[in-house]
């Protein structure tokens, strides 16, 4: 079972790297944008090559299995990349309204 | 655009709340150094750098919200870009730059090579501080990626010829910013340094927090060890 979870998560890390290292190579992203993927990556990578930090951390806070512990770790990892990602795009809206603002009023000044 | 240019060097100074140093720069570099154009980048200021400059019909160009420093720099590579400028400069607007050594740099740049960093340590010695520390970092990983040695890669003062001009004018990961400098050497261009001495800032707050610093580190050792292995030579 967690030879199978190990090989899972080696997969996705390696795919995670190859597909950011082509979106960069495309000029597709910034490469700071690409940070968070490389620590994600580098955790699964970690789990993957590590299992028994896996299996204490499931035993120490009492998970049923080390799958789940995984399960929890990837969940809160989205979470803190869907808040960068609200603030990215609050920050767009908030660019964005000011530039429409700028734009309108050298219209009118002219 | 009315804009003339009447050198082949352009200094671009991008600035963000720099009220109480803009103006002492500029005025020096007017009134010592009118053999070198110049624009400054306001980087949507929220203090009255806009207002300053164009109180003293300064060269200004400014950006109607924040971009950051990338952003700002990179406006200021597209209008040397469009206007046919040879070399262009990226100079700070909190004095720490001294325009004394724009000439020597320009003229390393006309010897052949494609950019030139004004760096503080070519024979001059670091003193060991925790933001020394970062620097002596990111010049040991540059070591090991390319085998050459950027004694001062986090330096802003930097010069680059007409082609890198164009490609940092154009493209999206060209940041002035040590991993570039990384990029540059891995695709044979030719990068000098030549000793320079800086001041103080005079005025004004740093960018960097002690958050933002580990950020910036983390940001660097990521993009020179994996990142830029992996780039097209596009050069």
């Amino acid at each position: 079972m967690i030879a199978l979870l190990q090989s899972i998560l080696l997969v996705v890390a390696f795919i995670t790297v190859f597909v950011m290292l082509h979106n960069i190579r495309k000029s597709n992203i910034k490469i700071e944008d690409s940070i968070f993927w490389f620590l994600f990556s580098f955790i699964l990578l970690f789990f993957a090559i590590f299992p028994q930090v896996i299996i204490w951390f499931s035993k120490v806070l009492g998970f049923e299995s080390p799958a789940n512990f995984v399960f929890l770790t990837m969940i809160f990892l989205l979470i803190v990349n869907q808040y960068r990602m609200m603030k990215k795009v609050a920050s767009l809206d908030i660019k964005l309204k000011e530039l429409i603002q700028v734009i309108a009023i050298r219209d009118r000044k002219q | 655009m009315t804009v003339q240019r009447q050198s082949n060097t352009l200094i671009i100074i991008p600035a963000y709340n720099e009220e109480e140093s803009i103006f002492a720069v500029v005025d020096h570099l007017r009134k010592h150094y009118p053999q070198f154009d110049y624009v400054i980048i306001n980087d949507g200021s929220k203090d009255r750098t806009s207002e300053i400059c164009h109180y003293h019909d300064f060269n200004i160009i400014d950006l109607p919200v924040n971009l950051g420093l990338s952003g700002a720099v990179q406006t200021g590579f597209k209008y040397a870009n469009q206007l046919g400028y040879e070399h262009a400069l990226q100079f700070d607007a909190d004095g720490q730059h001294l325009p004394e050594y724009i000439e020597l740099m320009v003229s390393e740049l006309e010897q052949g090579n494609d950019c030139v960093i004004g760096s503080r340590f070519v024979t001059q010695a670091r003193n060991r501080s925790l933001r020394m520390l970062g620097n002596t970092l990111i010049s040991w990983t540059i070591k090991l990626t390319t085998g050459q040695t950027i004694s001062d890669p986090t330096s802003g003062m930097r010069i680059f010829n007409k082609e890198l001009i164009k490609t940092f004018a154009t493209q999206v990961n060209y940041t002035p910013e040590p991993d570039t400098i990384s990029y540059l050497l891995r695709q044979g261009k030719k990068v000098k340094e030549v000793q320079v001495t800086m001041q103080e800032r005079q005025a004004g707050q740093s960018y960097l927090t002690l958050t933002r610093s580990l950020q910036y580190m983390l940001h660097m050792f990521i993009s020179i060890l994996l990142v830029q292995s992996f780039r097209k030579r596009s050069l």
